[in-house]
């Protein structure tokens, strides 16, 4: 069977089940005219023994037909009946005190215990988030102190890198200008040493050779003052 | 009744039911009183079951059918009419509400298929009871004189046109109103099932006759019936609502003349 087969068997009985379940009003509209007036037949027949004995008889006849045209007649719909009143009104009451019992406080109580735990369950997140707000305000607090505590001893180390950096370039300047006046000082006292040294060995090379050149013993102070001064005048030079 | 081929059964027929037990006695149960009966059950059954499933954090079923009904009526019903002071009447117009929409809905429930409310005793009393109840509720809160003077002389009309409008609120609040309040529910309901019956007999018959009858009834008169049973659940329940609520603006205004 394909599926639209099987759709329209489904509507049609859908329907079918509608139009017997909706219908039923028809059949239960009230009692049916004719099921009464056939009440009043087989009544008058089983009283008087057949129908055709009725027909015959005037007053009989009279009688079924009254019978059969109150099968017409029904109360006013309008007028209120006693009997409904009674079962009405003792139903209400039944349940206006079982509403007043038992219904309307069990009721009320679950929705009210609803709201309450409702309420106390916002309650409780709005703690739980004030909590975790508080929570969050300390962690930034801690981490900005941290940070703050960070840059302060980075700045300090780079501060007192400088001031060791400063020191240190003082300290070796010191050193080097120290080392540099030793050494001035070294090459002057060297300089000095090598000037009296040479003029030494100059002025008895000089005198030496001049004794050779003029065979005679020169004024030998009179030639170391001159020897003397011609060095110093190279060492200017 | 024949009309155009139709056997139709008199409309008082319509709303005639055989005694079923207490025949000839004051107890005599009909249809309608079972009806009454059944209304009583169910609303008992909901609110019985409901009651017992009050730790269910989510509502379903019976328990969500009682508390939307608690909170209708509190919210659209006796908030808006009364105010907060008129929660002391929670109860009895929760079963007034429950009460009258169980036995309108009958009118829909196949083979039952008949509203009890289209019979005038219940709708009579109930409202018989409303005036009993608003008239004690003026009285108590506004004191017999004030009452009456606040009803048959509402305050802000000039006073020329007391001649007129004293007889027609004396009439309107006092006689008019438990009538009018009846007969609304229960002309309601009648029209409802009268409809109902007419579209019932009027499908059932083309049906029977064969041929384009089946047409007929497949295409107009049945998908009229389908139509009006969805029309008369929706009346049975506004019907239910409107009586509740005037009861309410009966009651608040007798608590509160001033609104």
């Amino acid at each position: 069977m394909t599926r639209r087969i099987r759709q329209i068997a489904g509507a049609l009985g859908l329907t079918g089940t509608l139009l017997v379940l909706l219908a039923a009003p028809a059949a239960a509209s009230g009692e049916s005219i004719g099921g009464c007036a056939v009440e009043a037949a087989v009544h008058a027949e089983e009283e008087y023994g057949s129908l055709h004995a009725v027909e015959e008889d005037k007053k009989l006849f009279e009688e079924l037909e009254k019978e059969m045209e109150g099968c017409l007649e029904a109360p006013s719909p309008i007028i209120p009946e006693v009997d409904e009143i009674i079962w009405g009104g003792a139903a209400f009451l039944v349940l206006f005190f079982f509403m007043v019992w038992k219904g309307m406080p069990a009721v009320q109580g679950a929705m009210k215990d609803r709201a309450d735990k409702i309420a106390s369950d916002l309650d409780a997140a709005d703690t739980a988030k004030s909590d975790a707000a508080k929570i969050k305000a300390d962690h930034e607090a801690a981490l900005a102190g941290a940070k703050s505590e960070a840059n302060q001893i980075i700045e300090d180390a780079r501060a007192q890198a400088d001031q060791l950096k400063a020191e240190l370039t003082a300290r070796a300047n010191e050193e080097v200008a120290e080392m540099r006046t030793r050494a001035a000082a070294d090459a002057d006292a060297a300089r000095s040493q090598a000037l009296n040294d040479l003029r030494g060995d100059v002025s008895e090379i000089a005198i030496g050779a001049a004794e050779r050149v003029i065979g005679s013993n020169l004024d030998r102070d009179a030639q170391s003052a001159l020897v003397d001064a011609y060095i110093d005048e190279v060492a200017r030079g | 009744m024949n009309l155009l081929a139709l056997e139709f059964p008199p409309v008082n027929h319509l709303f005639d039911w055989p005694t079923l037990w207490f025949e000839d006695t004051p107890f005599a149960l009909n249809k309608v009183g079972l009806t009454y009966l059944f209304a009583m059950v169910v609303t008992i059954a909901i609110f019985w079951f409901a009651g017992a499933k009050r730790n269910r954090m989510v509502p379903a079923g019976v328990q969500h059918v009682a508390e939307s009904g608690v909170n209708f009526v509190e919210e659209s019903v006796v908030m808006q009419t009364i105010g907060p002071d008129g929660k002391k009447f929670m109860p009895f117009l929760t079963t007034m509400f429950f009460f009258i929409l169980f036995s309108n809905i009958t009118e829909v429930i196949p083979f039952w298929q008949f509203p009890a409310n289209s019979r005038m005793a219940m709708p009579l009393t109930l409202a018989l009871l409303v005036w009993v109840l608003y008239n004690f509720q003026g009285v108590k809160h506004q004191g017999l004189f004030g009452y009456l003077k606040n009803s048959i002389f509402p305050p802000g009309v000039p006073i020329a046109l007391y001649v007129i409008v004293a007889p027609i609120e004396f009439v309107s609040t006092f006689i008019v109103r438990p009538f009018s309040l009846a007969i609304r529910l229960w002309a309601n309901m009648v029209a409802g099932h009268l409809l109902l019956v007419t579209f019932a007999i009027l499908s059932a018959t083309m049906w029977g006759s064969g041929g384009l009858g089946y047409g007929g009834a497949l295409v107009l008169s049945f998908p009229m019936l389908i139509l009006m049973t969805g029309f008369e659940i929706l009346v049975s329940v506004l019907q239910a609502f409107i009586f509740t609520i005037l009861t309410a603006v009966y009651i608040g205004g007798s608590m509160h003349p001033e609104h």
